[in-house]
């Protein structure tokens, strides 16, 4: 049963840099993600998160991940998937408007 | 940000997967063949009833199905055994085998919606599935809204939007606090401005005067250092001596403000706070859309689940019910 009471799902940029630091890339959350459709290694997830160019297969899993939270609680380390992509949701929506 | 290769965030997107192209498949055939099933036995059987043997069959694997649909995917997220991509087949699946569950179920009932029980169960079951179908278009819809809100949270450079508003208010009421004390440290005579900022009857005495000229030398230096340097704690640095207001025959410092000035309005005094008060409380309410979206996401999976407990109850109750017409017929066959 998923708790009550959510609190607020996004995190500044610093917080989701620092969060990816912290990543052991040990692929819990991945296994744990009922979005993910297509294999995707964290290491790429994780540096497009921050930086770069969103591929397509990462942006395919950004627009579906429906932030059900499976992957938090699997994490060895604590880390918030789920706000990580919310950051890369903000960067799509961002990106949706330069276009 | 840059985004090179892949671009925007549409609401309509729609991503196909192997796990979602085979399951949708499925789906039709089994729920046309069962159609087919069900047009040739109303035709040909000559007992279209639910407890005819077609009747039974679509009672069987409709609850096997719906069944299939509610452990299936809760086993798949307890297995230690998973792989990446696992889980989304897993929920494609169990949407699949709900719209086929429900498909033969609804099919069993040959337009027969007398028994009470097996009603109640088919319309808890209709309701499970709409709950779904609505669910999924809630995890497409909410999402979306969030990364709205959060957007809207967040600076362009990723920072928090409130602190960063905060920062400005607080340099804005600083400016302004040093300003509204040079405007009355300015001059110690009586000063009477015109227009603006400057339109205020500020009256003050004049304290060497008073004292004889003695403390013209002991006075403080006015203007931008004297407003500024804040009285020190230490008692040390307190002047004995006696105070304009003590004194008794001098007038006392008096701010009269005109009417007609701006200065009279409501947080004149701190121009461009407003503003900031207001994009402030855009935030705010941001934030509290977005809470509540995550709300409505959370929720309606509790509810969901609370409708499929109810309706394996239902179910169970329409199967004692058909248990206790049919053992007897069973028992004297």
């Amino acid at each position: 049963m998923p708790k009550p009471g959510p609190v607020l799902l996004h995190k500044t940029g610093s917080q989701v840099t620092q969060e990816i630091r912290a990543c052991i890339g040990c692929n819990e959350c991945l296994l744990a993600c009922p979005a993910l459709a297509e294999p995707i290694t964290i290491d790429v997830l994780n540096y497009e998160t921050i930086s770069g160019s969103i591929s397509p297969p990462v942006a395919r899993f950004a627009r579906e991940c429906y932030q059900c939270g499976a992957c938090v609680s699997p994490c060895p380390v604590g880390l918030h998937r789920d706000s990580m992509m919310m950051w890369l949701k903000v960067r799509l929506l961002r990106s949706e408007r330069e276009e | 940000m840059k985004a090179g290769s892949e671009k925007g965030y549409s609401v309509f997107f729609l991503h196909g997967s192997p796990a979602r192209t085979f399951s949708t498949i499925m789906t039709f055939l089994i729920i046309g063949l069962a159609a087919g099933v069900y047009v040739w036995y109303s035709r040909v059987g000559n007992d279209p009833t639910p407890d005819s043997i077609v009747g039974y069959a679509f009672a069987f694997s409709g609850t096997t199905f719906l069944i299939l649909a509610a452990v299936g995917f809760s086993m798949s997220r307890r297995s230690r055994k998973r792989v990446i991509g696992g889980l989304n087949g897993a929920l494609h699946w169990h949407i699949a085998f709900a719209f086929i569950g429900l498909s033969l179920l609804f099919l069993h009932s040959f337009g027969n919606f007398n028994p009470r029980t097996g009603t109640y169960a088919l319309y808890g079951m209709i309701a499970l599935v709409i709950s779904g179908f609505i669910g999924r278009t809630f995890d497409r819809l909410m999402p979306r809204l969030i990364a709205k809100e959060a957007r809207k949270a967040l600076t362009e450079q990723g920072e928090d939007r409130i602190e960063s508003i905060t920062r400005k208010l607080q340099s804005v009421v600083v400016h302004n606090t040093r300003e509204e004390l040079r405007a009355f440290t300015a001059t110690p005579d009586v000063m009477v401005a015109s227009g603006g900022r400057q339109n205020t009857t500020v009256v003050a005495p004049e304290p060497g005067k008073q004292r004889g000229g003695n403390s013209s030398q002991e006075r403080q230096p006015q203007g931008d250092s004297a407003a500024a340097l804040p009285t020190s704690w230490d008692l040390a640095y307190i002047s004995l001596e006696e105070t304009p207001q003590e004194l008794g025959s001098d007038p006392q410092y008096r701010f009269v403000p005109d009417r007609k000035s701006a200065l009279a309005r409501p947080g004149a005094l701190i121009p461009g706070a407003q503003e900031h008060m207001v994009s402030l409380q855009l935030v705010e309410n941001a934030l509290e859309r977005e809470q509540f979206y995550r709300y409505i996401i959370r929720y309606w999976r509790i509810f969901h689940i609370t409708l499929a407990l109810t309706t394996i109850g239902l179910t169970l109750w329409h199967i004692e019910y058909a248990l206790q017409l049919l053992i007897p017929v069973w028992l004297h066959h």
